[in-house]
């Protein structure tokens, strides 16, 4: 308490102290703050894959069109994602909730691929470029009790994994790949049709599409085909296209499989002894390991002595393999990631663990997944970190930069990433934030 | 230092006339190992009047730790050491719950915060997104093409780092205790300050929702000198400084050479 004649000094320690005691205190986040689960796009957008429309129809004046966006952006979801697929320029995120509305879509729709969007002039017409996230609407016995586990997206089909209605699949159907019978010189734009698949020996876990094909797993191991197979893909033991889900045999026959993955048309599958299988195009040298034919109709086993196999991943010409000590093998044709003199091997070559971050700094960290697109990998460690590699076609890999990426690059996003689905020329990756 | 035994003069092949052994007034050359005048202690003086001591990397009044000098022929290690861009270890201690301006203890407050709701795996969290990060940098301001076979094999080993002027890149960090209000940190970065570390505490502090100051900044190894070989202030003494340049120029040696 200072008089009105004397000068005030700096503060005295004990004033600043008393004034630092009684501050107020300022609270951000109490004992219950949660963490909050975003998804983040990036790629390429006029496609409306991204599910921002802004980028492709500005709604302010100030905003210009954004053609490629190089690195991850924020999509607002309503409701937690727990599943997302990318195919070629469009996206279906899902989630495993009980509300009517349970899978969006985003992207290209000309084959119908996200089911039919009403557009808002004509109740007839459906939308061909969809640009935002918009519900796709399933014929549901009790849509009320169903909940999505997973979706995946091919080239122009896409399929729908529920947990007790069996497998949906919509979109293009011109080389059986939907499993319904295929119609001749049928239009897939603007269709309605979502065809509903049940007859399989059990449970359906895990969809995958391909190119033109899709490939069912069930709980009992037994993997199950439909469509284009001239590759050799449906790993029937012909060439020729298959429209009803056929279950498949050869060296997998009897194999409790548990896992299968494909998205161009090589396919791999691995079983719950660490044995990888594939079956598909082998032009690449992705079954070359095996065989000198560049296809290959039934599924044969791959003889690699690397370990025991914990995940696989095929994306068009290269294939990467996760083994449970952790090691990344990658094997095919492009740009594998051991740099820039690697183009093809018919071996499965191990990436270094430093580049994913090992070091004796830090040495229990370890690559958890592997997923593949296109011409690009991505690998997600147990630190929630995101490694991409691979050819950065309109940006994707989502570094930021426009080049390709010969060795594993960390992509930066805010928070750890739980999962990533890769496509052509976009990726999606679910996100817990800090 | 002037005290202790010089070197010895250098040495002269003179010719030098002596009288022929034998008698005679007869003079013959002799060649004979003479010491030079000019080296002669007396003729040159001190050896030492002045030293020429230059510092290294600098540090901070607010802080303390390793802090290299070199003396005379060192200076010019010092410029060779300090192209080798080699990563410093800091051990940095943090306090939660207070905001203030120069991000150490000693500013003025300018907020305070609750803390209870940070663990230490938030924190670990935190950290390995600051260390991804700062990998990146890492490899982008090193200035190599990613495109060729050499930059992936270096990365490989992990020995891309940038070899010119850049910003400060933290190359590793972990937490070493946690006891909440108080955490201390070990870093290794390059081309900082260390008020860019207390910034970095202030900044983790914003990321776990509260904040943060910064206690204390200790420097415990500067490229190849580490805290055993620094001397204290009980240290400084000729003897003391002379084994430690002893000691060190090896290491010194070994790593300009591994760089350059």
């Amino acid at each position: 308490r200072r008089g009105l004649g004397v000068a005030a000094g700096p503060p005295s320690t004990r004033q600043l102290r008393e004034a630092e005691e009684t501050a107020p205190v300022f609270q951000y986040a109490g004992k219950a703050a949660r963490r909050k689960d975003r998804v983040f796009v990036w790629g390429f957008s006029y496609s409306g894959a991204l599910g921002v429309p802004s980028f492709v129809r500005p709604d302010a004046g100030w905003k210009k069109p954004r053609r490629i966006q190089p690195t991850p952006y924020r999509l607002e979801t309503e409701e937690k994602i727990s599943s997302a697929a990318c195919g070629y320029g469009f996206t279906l995120l899902a989630s495993n909730t009980r509300d009517i509305t349970k899978v969006w879509g985003m992207g290209l729709n000309k084959d119908s691929q996200l089911g039919f969007q009403r557009t808002r002039r004509d109740q007839t017409k459906g939308y061909e470029y969809v640009l935002e996230p918009s519900p796709i609407p399933l014929p549901l016995e009790k849509p009320q009790h169903t909940r999505v586990l997973q979706v995946s997206c091919g080239r122009a089909h896409s399929l729908v994994l529920t947990d007790s209605e069996g497998v949906f699949t919509m979109g293009n159907n011109s080389y059986g790949q939907c499993g319904r019978k295929i119609v001749e010189d049928e239009i897939y734009s603007g269709s309605h049709l979502i065809h509903q698949l049940k007859e399989f020996d059990s449970r359906v876990v895990q969809v995958v599409c391909g190119q033109d094909h899709s490939l069912f797993r069930t709980e009992k191991g037994t993997v199950y085909a439909c469509g284009w197979g001239a590759d050799g893909q449906t790993g029937l033991g012909h060439y020729n296209i298959t429209s009803v889900p056929t279950k498949l045999h050869g060296d997998i026959a009897g194999v409790n499989i548990i896992q299968v993955s494909s998205y161009g048309d090589c396919c791999l599958a691995v079983s719950d002894e660490g044995d990888v299988f594939g079956w598909g195009n082998s032009e690449y040298l992705q079954l070359a390991s095996v065989t000198e034919t560049t296809q290959v109709n039934v599924p044969r086993h791959l003889p690699f002595k690397i370990g025991k196999v914990k995940e696989a991943a095929c994306g068009g010409t290269g294939n990467v393999i996760l083994t449970e000590e952790g090691n990344v093998f990658v094997w095919g044709y492009g740009i594998l990631g051991k740099g820039p003199n690697l183009t093809e091997t018919a071996v499965p070559e191990m990436i270094p663990p430093s580049l994913f971050g090992w070091s004796d700094f830090s040495p229990d960290i370890r690559v958890a997944h592997v997923r593949c697109g296109l011409s690009q990998f991505a690998a997600l460690t147990n630190r929630g970190e995101l490694f991409v590699w691979g050819k950065n076609l309109r940006g994707c890999l989502g570094t930021g930069r426009m080049e390709d990426q010969y060795f594993p690059w960390r992509v930066t996003v805010p928070g750890e990433v739980v999962d990533v689905a890769c496509g052509v020329d976009h990726m999606v990756s679910m996100v817990r934030s800090f | 230092l002037n005290a202790a035994p010089g070197r010895a003069p250098r040495q002269q092949v003179r010719f030098l006339p002596t009288p022929v052994p034998g008698g005679g007034g007869a003079v013959e050359l002799v060649a004979a190992r003479v010491p030079v005048l000019a080296d002669h202690p007396l003729v040159r003086g001190p050896r030492f009047r002045k030293l020429k001591i230059g510092a290294g990397h600098r540090l901070d009044v607010k802080s303390s730790g390793v802090f290299v000098l070199g003396i005379g022929h060192g200076n010019k290690l010092l410029t060779g050491l300090h192209n080798c861009h080699l990563t410093k270890v800091y051990t940095v201690g943090g306090l939660f719950g207070k905001a203030t301006d120069d991000f150490s203890d000693t500013g003025n407050l300018v907020e305070k915060t609750t803390f209870d709701h940070i663990t230490r795996e938030k924190l670990e969290r935190i950290l390995a997104v600051i260390q991804g990060t700062n990998q990146k940098a890492l490899l982008m301001y090193s200035n190599i093409d990613m495109k060729t076979q050499e930059a992936y094999e270096l990365a490989v080993k992990g020995l891309i780092r940038p070899m010119a002027k850049s910003p400060p890149i933290i190359t590793a960090i972990r937490c070493l205790q946690f006891a909440l209000p108080e955490f201390q940190l070990e870093i290794h970065c390059l081309h900082e300050t260390q008020q860019y570390l207390r910034k970095m505490v202030h900044e983790i502090g914003l990321e776990l929702k509260s904040s943060a100051v910064c206690t204390q900044v200790r420097r415990i190894r500067d490229g190849v000198f580490t805290v055993d070989d620094a001397l204290l202030r009980t240290q400084w003494n000729l003897q003391s400084i002379q084994e430690a340049i002893r000691n060190c120029q090896h290491k010194v040696q070994t790593e300009l050479e591994k760089t350059l």
